[in-house]
């Protein structure tokens, strides 16, 4: 309502009053002209009392409004909204529009309270979020020199957060893996991000690690800046790598390698850097009879030098230490040797005796110091601190590992020689089982040739059954036949006097018929020999007197076939517990085998010799030899190179010296012929 | 001359034999196993009696046992072509044990000196 009363009034202001009475006054003509000049006068005042209303008026009616209000937007400004004294209660229209302000100040106020809450709740989250990873990481400019570096990276790598500002990180880490330099440069000129995977990092402090970097570009205030995030993978790399480790380690033992290249794979465990991450380690191991430690193996750099070479070649990408293994035996040769040159007694007392004893480890942390260490070991150890663990594999020690970090100092911390202990445990059991599994391996190879004999037994058994069965089947209706041609002889022989050709053809015809079955009949009852189950009277006999017992069996023979027989028979032989007969089959099948290789006559010698706990006899004859390729062959079941024989003669030989627990052999003597040699077991 | 009983379940030889010990002059029987052999040792009286080991219905060994129940001092030889039943003790109770051979004269000469003890006897 009021407001049509303003617009009312201000209808009727007095410039509008004023220009009505000027229009009036120029429909007058007396005063047309006086008029006109009162008329520009009347403008010039109207203007110039229109301009001071709207100036003073305005700033007259206004002004106290108008400025709260401009003292709320300034303050709006700046970022305040409240005010602290309303100063407006008026309830004109300003004064409304100033306290709807002032209501929105307040309104806007409390959300950008509640926002900064929010945002400090979140950065708080953010913070823990980024402090709790295992990250670090440092901001570089494009000279490769350190902007900022996280507090996380210069408490892991020992530096002072602000000493390394403004250092090139080739200043601050020991060498600087072409790997990353490339990388950096890479992100550098391709505005792209980078991983470096397993990335070896030493720093000048000597805090080695082995990390996952990620490198990406960044712009901060105009600047082109690089963001190095090293995440360190250590930890998650030395499970990897020990359980890595083991396989290898079972996996060189199947392969059957060298007791030495486990041992050098244990410690390549204990000291490379995704290992254990021990600079060096020595491994001792007990002897057989448990008297003596003795230094076995040793892995580890001889200087700094060569441990610095050592490391930039892993951190190269040679991660796996496969190859390098004898690289690093290379470089470790002087402390390797003076390993393998020490040993220690068990029964004196000593640091390695009472590890041994105890069973559990000694970490010391100075070695010059400590009274209970014998000078000895003082020398070969020479370092401040070190750790020994036993190698215990169920309930026994079998050994000490030696562990030190020499070259970058770092101190032995709980929880690395916790890492130790348990490697030493599992490596102690892969040693332990080397050594079971070669014992095994002999074990095996002496079943094998227990096998072989057994198979070799079992093989003339089962020849046996067959020949024994086929040579009782054939003998019957050969007996028969047999029979039947001698009485037809007979018959023949009778009828001969009446001189006909015909009987003399039928007595020739029978007479083959019968030397034919003759001689199945001999090979048949050689073979019925052979096969006869054994059942061997054991007794003690004087083998010398088997082999007169056999020679006078023989004597005509021997001359018929113009076979010279020397005996040399030594007096005093051990009497052999045998079966009498059985071995004058032996001798008797050995002469007969000489007198049938020299059909043109020659020598046989008999000798007989006591040897430490055993009777030796030798058959020796000046036959042919045996060619090479037979000599394996000649004891076995119907081996024959003569053209009339089953070749059963010397397989029956065989048999009765094993089944006597004895050996035969045979061998071609060089001035010709061969030499059978038995040898027979004393009973003591 | 003797009476001799041949225990053989092989026909041809046991005519064999019979013929063979026939011209020797001894008196032949001839049985084929040895169920057959106790029998005719039960019904008649001989002077010897070769025994085969192996034989169907009735084994040597077995027939040996029970003619020797019946007739303790009747000589007997044991004529076989296995070797291995030396081993068995019940052969030990025969008078001898010959492993056959198409050569009759080891049986022969075992017969005559068999029969020869037994007639000084």
């Amino acid at each position: 309502m009021k407001n049509w009363i303003y617009r009312g009034l201000f209808f009727f202001s007095p410039d509008i009053l004023f220009a009505f009475f000027v229009a009036y006054l120029l429909f007058i003509p007396d005063v047309k002209a006086e008029i006109l000049g009162t008329v520009a006068v009347g403008l010039a005042v109207m203007i110039a009392t229109r301009a001071l209303f709207h100036k003073l008026g305005r700033r007259f009616f206004y002004g106290r409004r108008i400025d709260a209000i401009r003292n709320i937007l300034d303050g709006y400004k700046k970022g305040r909204f409240i005010v602290a004294n309303p100063e407006l209660s008026g309830s004109d229209d300003l004064s409304r529009i100033y306290r709807e302000l002032l209501t929105l100040g307040k309104h806007l106020s409390s959300i950008i309270n509640t926002q900064k809450i929010e945002i400090e709740k979140f950065q708080d989250l953010y913070n823990s979020i980024v402090f709790s990873l295992s990250t670090y990481y440092m901001i570089l400019n494009d000279e490769d020199k350190i902007v900022f570096a996280n507090s996380g990276l210069c408490e892991k790598f020992h530096f002072d957060q602000n000493e390394i500002v403004n250092k090139r990180i080739d200043e601050i880490f020991y060498f600087v893996n072409r790997r990353l330099i490339d990388g950096i440069r890479q992100v550098r000129r391709y505005e792209n991000s980078v991983v470096l995977e397993k990335t070896h990092l030493l720093s000048i402090k000597k805090v080695s690690i082995i990390a996952d970097i990620k490198i990406s570009t960044m712009m901060i205030q105009g600047k082109k800046l690089e963001i190095v995030i090293i995440d360190d993978v250590t930890n998650k790399l030395q499970k990897d790598y020990q359980i890595s480790l083991m396989s290898q380690i079972s996996e060189s033992i199947q392969k059957d390698d060298e007791i030495d290249q486990i041992l050098h794979t244990i410690l390549t465990g204990v000291t490379s850097g995704a290992g254990l991450g021990f600079n060096r380690a020595m491994l001792f191991l007990v002897d057989g009879k448990g008297e003596n430690l003795a230094g076995k193996m040793a892995v580890g750099p001889d200087s700094f030098d060569e441990a610095i070479y050592i490391w930039s070649s892993i951190a190269a990408g040679n991660m796996k230490d496969d190859g390098t293994g004898i690289e690093k035996r290379k470089s470790g040769a002087e402390l390797l040797e003076k390993v393998l040159n020490a040993q220690f007694s068990l029964e004196e007392d000593s640091i390695f005796s009472r590890v041994m004893k105890n069973m559990k480890y000694v970490h010391i942390m100075d070695l010059w110091g400590a009274e209970d260490i014998g000078i000895e070991i003082k020398t070969l150890i020479d370092v401040m601190e070190f750790v020994i663990v036993p190698l215990v594999a169920v309930n026994r020690a079998i050994g000490v590992i030696v562990a030190d970090n020499k070259f970058n100092k770092a101190p032995i911390g709980k929880g690395d020689i916790e890492l130790l202990s348990i490697f030493a445990s599992q490596a102690a059991l892969s040693i332990e089982n080397y050594v079971r599994l070669d014992t095994v391996r002999n074990e095996m190879r002496k079943i094998g040739e227990r096998q072989e004999a057994i198979v070799e037994s079992e093989k003339l058994a089962a020849i046996g059954r067959i020949s024994a069965h086929i040579a009782h089947e054939i003998r019957n209706p050969l007996v028969t036949m047999g029979g039947y041609a001698r009485r037809i002889q007979q018959l023949a022989k009778e009828r001969e006097k009446e001189k006909t050709k015909e009987s003399s053809g039928i007595r020739d015809a029978a007479k083959i018929i019968l030397s034919e079955s003759e001689r199945l009949e001999k090979i048949l009852s050689n073979v019925m020999d052979f096969t006869r189950p054994a059942r061997y009277l054991r007794e003690f006999n004087s083998l010398n007197d088997v082999i007169i017992d056999t020679v006078n069996l023989l004597k005509n023979l021997l001359l018929e076939k113009k076979v010279a027989l020397e005996l040399n028979l030594e007096n005093d032989m051990p009497l052999v517990k045998c079966d009498f007969n059985q071995m004058k089959q032996v001798i008797l099948n050995l002469l007969q085998n000489s007198v049938d290789v020299m059909p043109s006559g020659g020598t046989v010698a008999i000798t007989t010799k006591s040897v430490d706990q055993s009777a030796v006899i030798k058959v020796k004859d000046t036959g042919s030899g045996i060619d090479s390729e037979d000599q394996a062959a000649v004891f076995e079941p119907f081996f024959t190179t003569k053209v009339t024989g089953v070749g059963l003669g010397l397989a029956i030989v065989k048999k009765i010296i094993k089944d006597h627990g004895g050996d035969i052999t045979v061998r071609n003597m060089p001035e010709g012929g061969c030499e059978f040699t038995i040898t027979m077991p004393v009973p003591s | 001359m003797a009476k001799i009983l041949i225990v053989e379940d092989e026909q041809h030889q046991r005519e064999l034999y019979a013929l063979e010990l026939q011209d020797e002059g001894h008196a032949i029987d001839q049985a084929s196993n040895g169920k057959e052999a106790v029998d005719m040792v039960k019904a008649n009286k001989y002077d010897l009696v070769i025994m085969d080991i192996r034989m169907p219905e009735m084994d040597g060994i077995e027939a040996l046992g029970k003619i020797l129940s019946k007739d303790k001092k009747i000589p007997i030889i044991i004529y076989t072509a296995y070797s291995n039943y030396k081993s068995n003790f019940m052969t030990w109770t025969a008078d001898a044990y010959l492993t056959k051979s198409s050569n009759l004269d080891e049986l022969k000469n075992k017969i005559r000196e068999i029969l020869a003890s037994r007639s000084i006897a």
